[in-house]
């Protein structure tokens, strides 16, 4: 079974982030991904990367992932 | 007709189309059953849905066609907008009641 920490490993080396969270029972995985790439992109280009990140895993090993994709900027704002 | 050609047909012709596990009424997919709450939600009451659970060719052609790996998949005047993450996110911020109401509107 799939675990939070090997996903997180999986997008940290396919994507640079500032941070990231992963959580989830082995099924349903929730992630907080903040990185400068997602900067001047929109919400569907920013979770492609992270999809691209994952690769074919996403199609094989993670069954569903819901995440929250923001630049730097946004997070700073977001816990200001 | 090609699994590709099929969907192009169907998000050109319709205006909202869903792509989904199930149908609006009876969604087999807690993620899909999201997505058509908040079409509805948004005053949508009324939209072109796809049961991908009925094709495994639309249901991997349509991952393909916007290069995104999950369902559902929401696609408004052939453009396609995101999964119920986005469509969630939209929603809150009032972007997406705009562009549906402009899609729907012309």
């Amino acid at each position: 079974m799939v675990t939070p920490q090997q996903i997180e490993a999986w997008i940290h080396a396919g994507l640079s982030c500032d941070f990231l969270r992963v959580e989830g029972d082995g099924h349903h995985f929730e992630a907080v991904i903040v990185s400068p790439a997602f900067r001047d992109k929109l919400l569907v280009a920013r979770h492609q990367l992270v999809y691209q990140a994952l690769g074919d895993r996403m199609k094989a090993e993670i069954h569903a992932l819901s995440m929250q994709t923001l630049t730097p900027e946004e997070w700073q704002a977001r816990n200001g | 007709m090609s699994a590709q050609d099929i969907i192009r047909e169907q998000v050109s012709t319709h205006p909202v189309v869903l792509y989904m596990k199930g149908t609006p009424q009876f969604p087999q997919c807690g993620f899909s059953a999201n997505a058509a709450a908040i079409l509805k939600a948004c005053g949508v009451g009324e939209f072109f849905s796809v049961n991908v659970l009925e094709s495994n060719e639309i249901r991997e052609g349509v991952k393909a066609y916007a290069n995104w790996p999950t369902i559902p998949q929401l696609y408004v005047k052939g453009q396609f907008v995101g999964g119920s993450d986005i469509m969630r996110e939209l929603y809150q911020s009032g972007e997406l009641q705009k562009l549906l109401k402009t899609a729907l509107a012309n």
